[in-house]
């Protein structure tokens, strides 16, 4: 069923088809790119190096922050100070012309005329008043007698103006009104002579915006502060005369100061439009955490990046330990069991003859993992006589272990026949030199006439053996031919020297003297000292030597055979 | 041709040139011991493959040598008909000599 509609749809639209392959192809692709984006977490390292950077960063910023704030603040106090020092000094310029102006009336009895010639400087556009007004105190009815300028607003509103005579007749200094009506809202000032019955009142009058709304020229000095002025000592917004802000009350940043004028004050509220300080400073804190976050992040990757390589570094460390570990434990194994197809190869205990001990030894090379090619035999010859056979194969691993086992035996079957040494070595050489073969063997054959003490000796390329008597060491002299398996172009010759009484001979390989960096005679010396004038049992005596000896490092194994006579 | 340095320490350095008679002349120098041995026989291989009517084993600049150098010497002298030792020191001339081997390995006189 659904392989021909799948073959249909195959047909009628292979492109769409193609593009369905094409988007399942770039899916997939997407998902491991997102996989491989979401499997790079940075290392802890970094997220606390990125963590500290920030924190420090955070902390810098706000300090930073903080210091703008508390300099802008201070700043402010200042600017709100200065302004109110301002508005102070205006006190004079108003409150000297209104109080000459009210002493002329007392003085001239009310002369509107005189009263109009002495103020009139001081009305109009760019003086000081918009309108000065002569008021009678003491009347029922509050009216002005002489006017210069603006008819006062306070005239058309006789319930206020009876209010405020009545109330500024008792007071002697400069009394302020703010009349706040919406049609014409003005800002009056008033002097009365102190002390004077139904004197007259000076009052000036100057008109306020009529939303209150007036913004600073921007060439003044304060016009990078809005401001709100407010007629006495509250900030209500009822009594404010003038502001450059839409709203009221201030919000944020704000300072402001009371100025006292005359029997009421001035409250002046300002706020910065701006950073008073400068841009700059408003800024700071976030160039710094700008700054701080692009270093934390710095710090973070350079973090991420060591305690990567760090951790490579240890990963590469854990894996070559644990190779370490497994080539030790293979290198053991290989080791031991090479040894012990060697120890198989190697007779496992030697016959004892009448008159002869016997005593053999193996020492384990302390580095390679190869095993020699060293071997040892004693065997019974005819008529009572005992034949030595100790050999090094050339090499080493599983080969030369398997060459030593077949020379061994080839040699024991020689042994069998003949029991001169020349012949056994010769006959051992020939059959090596017939065949293929690419290694050699040095072989030492001793056949020991027992009761006669009489010992012969042939070597193919071995070193001779030691004999030892009471406390003289020697080792045996004799014409030394090539080792086994090298062509030779002469006979192997024997040596045969007379044994004294209780005499130990023993034979070695090479590994027991050979020592890197040194001359094979040191080592012979070395070997000499160690068994001179030692008088202990042939077993003591091999372990001695091969602890005196091969205790040290050394890359050869050791065989060693010893025979010592019982007399 | 290689200096090489193997596991155990000893470094040996060999040296292969092709004289204008058609000896080969390998120069080695340094230990030669069981550690290092093979890279002798490898650098010997590749000589003898050669076929040279001559080989000189150039020694005088060789401090010690064990048997594992002189196996590869003997089978040096296996594969040319002449082979022959340049200035072996005392220490290298004894082990020859103990071995058995001064007929086989002739010193150059």
């Amino acid at each position: 069923m659904d392989s021909p509609a799948g073959v249909v749809r195959a047909t009628a639209s292979p492109g769409g088809l193609a593009a369905g392959r094409i988007i399942g192809d770039g899916t997939v692709r997407a998902s491991t790119r997102m996989g491989s984006v979401w499997r790079w977490r940075p290392t802890r390292a970094a997220g606390i190096a990125f963590l500290m950077g920030i924190v420090v960063t955070v902390a810098l910023a706000l300090s930073s922050l903080a210091l703008y704030h508390r300099n802008e603040s201070r700043l402010l106090g200042l600017r709100v100070r200065e302004l109110g020092l301002v508005l102070t000094a205006t006190v004079p310029s108003i409150q000297t012309p209104l109080a000459s102006a009210a002493e002329l009336a007392d003085a001239t009895n009310g002369s509107a005329q005189k009263f109009r010639v002495f103020m009139a400087p001081y009305v109009g556009p760019g003086r000081p008043f918009a309108s000065v007004s002569l008021w009678p105190l003491g009347s029922r009815r509050h009216a002005p007698v002489a006017v210069v300028g603006a008819k006062p607003v306070l005239a058309s509103l006789p319930a206020q103006a009876h209010k405020f005579f009545e109330h500024a007749a008792h007071i002697r200094t400069l009394n302020v009104t703010g009349i706040l009506n919406p049609a014409h809202p003005s800002l009056g000032y008033e002097f009365s002579t102190p002390g004077v019955e139904r004197g007259f009142a000076a009052y000036a009058e100057n008109p306020l915006p009529k939303n209150r709304r007036s913004k600073l020229e921007s060439n003044s000095a304060f016009s990078d502060l809005d401001y709100a002025l407010y007629l006495g000592r509250s900030r209500r917004t009822a009594d404010v005369l003038v502001t450059s802000l839409k709203r009221l009350p201030i919000k944020g940043r704000q300072a402001s100061d009371v100025v006292p004028f005359g029997n009421s004050a001035f409250t002046v509220a300002v706020t910065p439009r701006g950073s008073l300080g400068g841009s700059f400073f408003q800024s700071l804190p976030w160039i710094i955490a700008g700054f701080g976050v692009l270093l934390a992040l710095a710090a973070a990757l350079l973090t991420d990046r060591l305690a990567r390589r760090r951790q490579h570094a240890e990963q590469l460390a854990g894996v070559l330990d644990r190779v370490a570990t497994a080539n030790r434990e293979m290198y053991t194994e290989q080791r031991s069991i090479a040894q012990t197809l060697q120890h198989a190869l190697l007779p496992d205990a030697l016959p004892n003859f009448e008159g002869l001990k016997v005593s053999a030894l193996y020492v384990p090379a302390t580095s390679g993992i190869d095993v020699g090619g060293d071997w040892y035999d004693v065997v019974e010859a005819d008529g009572n006589k005992v034949l030595l056979l100790i050999g090094d194969v050339s090499g080493h691993g599983l080969r030369a272990a398997t060459t030593m086992a077949s020379l061994r035996h080839a040699a024991l079957a020689y042994a069998a026949q003949e029991s001169s040494p020349a012949t056994v070595l010769a006959r051992l050489s020939d059959f090596v030199n017939r065949g293929e073969h690419d290694y050699f063997a040095t072989v030492l054959c001793a056949l020991i006439d027992v009761n006669a003490h009489r010992l012969t000796v042939a070597s193919a390329g071995h070193i001779a053996p030691l004999l030892l008597a009471g406390d003289d060491a020697n080792f045996v002299e004799f014409d030394v031919n090539v080792p086994i398996g090298v062509a030779r172009k002469s006979q192997y010759l024997e040596a045969t020297v007379s044994v004294p009484s209780n005499a130990t001979l023993v034979a070695f390989t090479d590994g027991l003297v050979e020592r890197r960096g040194e001359s094979l005679d040191v080592g012979l010396a070395r070997l000499r000292d160690a068994a001179v004038g030692q008088h202990v049992a042939l077993d003591d005596l091999l372990a001695k030597l091969a602890a005196d000896l091969a205790s040290e490092e050394h890359h050869d194994d050791t065989a060693m055979v010893g025979v010592q006579w019982q007399d | 041709m290689a200096g090489l340095e193997e596991d155990g320490g000893a470094e040996v350095v060999i040296d292969t040139l092709f004289d204008p008679s058609g000896a080969a002349v390998m120069s080695v120098s340094g230990d030669l011991d069981i550690s290092n041995a093979a890279s002798l026989q490898a650098a010997v291989a590749a000589v003898t493959a050669q076929s040279p009517e001559r080989l000189i084993f150039d020694l005088s600049d060789l401090r010690f040598m064990d048997s594992a150098g002189i196996a590869v010497l003997i089978g040096a002298a296996g594969e040319v008909s002449a082979v022959q030792l340049r200035g072996p020191s005392p220490v290298v001339r004894r082990v020859i000599e103990l071995t058995g081997l001064t007929g086989v390995l002739p010193i150059e006189s």
